[in-house]
């Protein structure tokens, strides 16, 4: 369901969009129940979950615990992979982010771990402007899947999304409520 | 619609169909539905991406309709085939850019020297215009020649345009298939220009070891009056460097220019300076070094009038593209059009070359010595008080940002003196001044980077023009066989995704893999604003030749048709197929055979976007930065679940090959490490011998390693025999083929698709 209204995201740039527009998930438990209602999610990272620091940590440390809370499979972007090994962690598999975007396109596509279409995809830390786009397509192209943008900048292309944080400490505060939410110790 | 009988007559007569270096094949200067087929077959396995960027239609007055989801416009259009639409009309406006320059180029050129000029490239160089050959079945011998190439381009360019109107094309796929024609032109319209210039102001041809030339805005000597040349079309600029010349004043004055026109005059004259590409446009022009401005075409800012006025440069408008609401000039004396540049600081459009020559340098010489005050850069003291309210807090600089900087940070560092953090932005800043704009302080924020903007100058090699007939004939066969293992264009425009030196990233690590490198354009630049060590750059450090671990800089974005028509030198040269309007032979032979990729990395204009498009037509997949995702259509595969059916040329029996190579026509990465395994992945080709496949292997499998930590997790699709892994990963290699049950694929000696659609074309023509 969209807002009636829409929201002024971060980047005021690249981004404004047409006449649907993403529901502001406000409250992380909000966010949990979306991720609870999921069937077989998908969790695409970015290179700015390894790039961008939360708090002492990085955002991909958030985004492995939200990832892991549901066993969802993960699919690591542009070059994160190599940290994600680092890691410890194989990711499911290492399209880049517009190559995964065309294949979530398809309702026939057998998915990351042939459980068939992906029917929620949480987008983070892929660069706003090409995320926006890739939102975008899934928005017109994808009517059997919903989006949600795990983003501080906020995206309006995504069926839901995080509202604008400006603050470092309210954006960890944030993933810690939703990590919570999602019953892990954060 | 046929073309008819009288249409094939008049093409015959256009061509001397007569001549006989080649017979004519089936498409002399097509139209728009002769290539459909081809079109829709390369569709049927790249299928169009569309990422939209706006939900909307506002293009007639039923709308603004919705076309969100599956909703339709009034007309009936739905969100794909509007997308396409919407690319149709930018590679419009990309072609007839290229081809309004060539025009203007061909009718001075003519001009001045007449219809008969004959076009002589030199001794290395016979096939002189592979693209027009290859297109319209024209060997251009002269000058009015290639007036022939621009009317067939603006003939075939009404009907496209009409195909845009409300109630006319419905179909993305056919939409797609015009833009490929319109692409098609674009490249028929970059070669007309660049042979034209290198043939009527004799710029380097059949020499690979071209000069280097300086580049950076440090090496702009800005003590002497200083002139700064804008845009895309040197005409002027050459007229400039003659009056130079002829009133010995050479040494005198300093000539720089930004964009193509600085890489086209310096074809003309290595003494000329390259400021940079079109990112440093702005701010140069602000920072005031220039006396006299002087814009020609195309990626030239609109506000440049007002930024002449604010630093006290004059201003003269060259082409009738950008007239800016200037008076036109042209018919009056000089002596008055200077005065009233420096009694009434009035800026002008001046359309006849050599009048604006001499009105430029007079003015130059005029205005520096009284403006030797508007040239003091700002310093750290200035540029901490001028950054004094910021506070860092508001971000609306961050806000506006196309390029996500964190600019509030920099300036507020800068506030209180630390200039380290802006001169980070610097390099990533694509200068189009829009955190001034959001600035509610109206800091000057591109003033601000004046102090932290590094001063270093580099060496850029100067553009060399077409490829050799005799580099060909060298490297065709290792080419083709893969054993060089791909051809790697560099084009396109300076917005880029981070640093500025991340094209010479990509340059090295390939050219250092024996790819053969080439650059041009706005790329160019950037690829040397990067030192080693040792302080050198890529030009200084690597062979200028067309060879395996080479890095060639062709020129300005015209010379992109080069690369092209390299590919197409192969099958023609190398291979002795005719190109003679067989525009599908030559295309079916580069998308089996020529591991050739074309990158743009920080692509942003029209122009891009129909040389892109352009090359997906002849076969060569395009890897593009991230804003590339702002066009709105990729072409793409399905990887190992799309159909990979070729035909064996050898026994004409159609074969599943199982391989998706190439794997993509065009597609966008979002970083530097990824483009690198991307582009390397896209110079696999069917036709690769198993030892060439080896060597593209290794390439792949050692990039990958070095940026994502572990062996590709797509190698069973592109091994086809256990003779194809490269030695020194063969065990690993091994393991893990079993691990995923690999099986193998047919290795083809001569793959094609023709056969696999219809077409005029026999299988048999593609095996000599």
């Amino acid at each position: 369901m969209a807002s009636e209204t829409m929201v002024m995201p971060y980047y005021k740039f690249n981004v404004l969009t047409g006449t649907k527009a993403a529901k502001v998930i406000a409250d992380p438990a909000e966010g949990a129940a979306i991720i609870d209602r999921a069937k077989n999610p998908l969790y695409i990272f970015g290179p700015e979950v390894i790039a961008n620091p939360v708090g002492a940590c990085l955002l991909i440390d958030y985004a492995l615990k939200i990832a892991k809370s549901r066993d969802m499979p993960i699919c690591a972007t542009a070059h994160v992979k190599k940290k994600m090994l680092e890691l410890g962690v194989k990711p499911d598999c290492t399209y880049d982010i517009i190559e995964i975007i065309h294949f979530l396109k398809d309702k026939n596509w057998s998915g990351v771990r042939g459980k068939g279409y992906h029917d929620l995809v949480l987008f983070a830390g892929v660069r706003c402007d090409l995320a926006e786009r890739g939102l975008a397509t899934l928005k017109h192209f994808a009517p059997h899947l919903k989006t949600f943008a795990v983003c501080r900048r906020s995206h309006p292309n995504a069926d839901f999304a995080v509202p604008v944080i400006v603050k470092g400490d309210k954006w960890r505060e944030y993933l810690e409520g939703l990590i919570e939410a999602l019953g892990v110790k954060a | 619609m046929s073309k008819g009988k009288m249409r094939e007559e008049e093409i015959r007569r256009i061509i001397r169909a007569d001549d006989e270096w080649e017979p004519v094949g089936p498409t002399p200067m097509p139209s728009l539905i002769d290539l459909r087929n081809w079109d829709f077959r390369l569709l049927d396995t790249y299928e169009p991406f569309y990422a939209p960027f706006c939900d909307l239609c506002c293009l007639c007055t039923y709308g603004k309709c919705d076309l969100t989801g599956n909703k339709r416009g009034a007309c009936g259009i739905d969100i794909a085939s509007q997308q396409a639409r919407w690319i149709l009309m930018c590679v419009l406006m990309g072609t007839a850019a290229h081809g309004a320059h060539g025009r203007h180029m061909v009718d001075h050129l003519i001009e001045k020297l007449g219809a008969d000029t004959k076009i002589d490239l030199g001794s290395q160089i016979n096939v002189e215009a592979p693209i027009i050959r290859t297109v319209m079945g024209l060997k251009p011998e002269t000058l009015g020649d290639l007036r022939k190439a621009i009317e067939y381009v603006e003939q075939e360019m009404i009907h496209l345009v009409s195909a845009t109107h409300m109630g006319q094309e419905g179909s993305y796929r056919d939409f797609e298939s015009k833009a490929f024609h319109a692409a098609m032109l674009d490249h028929v319209a970059l070669e007309t220009a660049d042979i034209a210039q290198i043939v009527g102001f004799g710029f380097p041809t059949s020499v690979a070891d071209t000069p280097l030339v300086d580049l950076g805005w440090g090496a702009v000597d800005s003590t002497k009056p200083t002139i700064v040349v804008v845009g895309h079309n040197a005409v002027t600029a050459n007229a400039i460097v003659d009056y130079l010349r002829q009133h010995d004043l050479y040494d005198k004055v300093e000539v720089a220019g930004i964009c193509c026109t600085a890489l086209d005059v310096t074809r003309y004259d290595s003494g000329a300076k390259v400021i940079g590409p079109l990112s440093r446009q702005r701010f140069f022009l602000k920072a005031g070094l220039a006396d006299v401005i002087v814009t020609d075409e195309q990626c030239v800012l609109t506000d440049i009038p007002q930024m002449a006025k604010d630093t006290g440069a004059a201003l003269i408008a060259c082409s009738d593209k950008i007239c800016y609401g200037l008076e036109n000039a042209s018919a009056r004396p000089a002596v008055d059009i200077l005065r009233a540049v420096l009694e009434e600081q009035k800026q002008f459009l001046i359309l006849d070359p050599e009048r604006a020559a001499e009105v430029i340098v007079q003015a130059a010489l005029a205005l520096a010595p009284m403006r030797r005050d508007k040239k003091q850069l700002v310093t750290a003291a200035e540029g901490a008080a001028l950054a004094a309210k910021c506070r860092g807090t508001c971000e609306e600089c961050n806000r506006v940002c196309p390029n996500l900087l964190p600019v509030s940070v920099a300036v507020n560092q800068a506030r209180e003196g630390n200039f380290a953090k802006l001169g980070e932005v610097f390099l990533r800043c694509l200068g189009c001044g829009k955190c001034e704009e959001a600035c509610g302080h109206q800091i000057p924020i591109l003033r601000l980077m004046q102090v932290a903007a590094t001063r270093d100058t580099y060496k850029m090699r100067a553009g060399r023009g077409p490829i050799h007939d005799v580099e060909i004939r060298k490297v065709g066969s290792p080419i083709v066989l893969g054993t060089i293992p791909g051809v790697i264009l560099f084009a396109g425009c300076s917005n880029f995704p981070g640093d500025i030196d991340e094209v010479a990233w990509l340059a090295e690590e390939l050219a250092r893999r024996k790819y053969i490198v080439n650059l041009s354009g706005c790329a160019a630049m950037a690829a040397a604003m990067s030192k080693d060590a040792d302080g050198k750059t890529i030009f200084e450090k690597y062979i200028p030749e067309f060879d395996a671990g080479c890095i060639v800089n062709l020129g300005s974005c015209v010379a992109n048709s080069h690369v092209v028509g390299a590919a197409i030198k192969i099958a023609n040269i190398f291979a002795t197929l005719p190109n003679r309007a067989n525009y599908e032979l030559m295309a079916d032979y580069i998308l089996n055979r020529v591991g050739a990729c074309a990158v743009v990395w920080g692509p942003y204009s029209q122009k891009a976007l129909a040389i892109g498009t352009g090359a997906v037509r002849w076969g060569i997949p395009v890897v593009l930065g991230p804003h590339a995702s702002k066009y709105r259509r990729l072409f793409m595969s399905k990887k190992e679940a799309s159909d990979w059916t070729v035909v064996d040329g050898r026994t004409k029996q159609r074969v599943d090959t199982k391989e998706p190579t190439p794997e993509h026509m065009m597609v966008v990465t979002e970083t530097k490490e990824r483009a690198l395994v991307t582009i390397i992945k896209q110079c696999f080709r069917r036709n690769d011998t198993p030892p060439g496949r080896a060597i593209k292997l290794n390439s792949y499998i050692s990039a990958y390693k070095q940026v994502m930590g572990s062996l590709p997790d797509d190698l069973q699709n592109f091994i086809r025999t256990e003779k194809e892994i490269p030695i020194v990963y063969k065990r690993e290699v091994l393991a893990y083929l079993k691990e995923v049950g690999w099986q193998p694929k047919p290795v083809l000696s001569l793959p094609t698709i023709i056969g696999t659609y219809e077409t005029e074309v026999p299988i048999e023509a593609t095996i000599k």
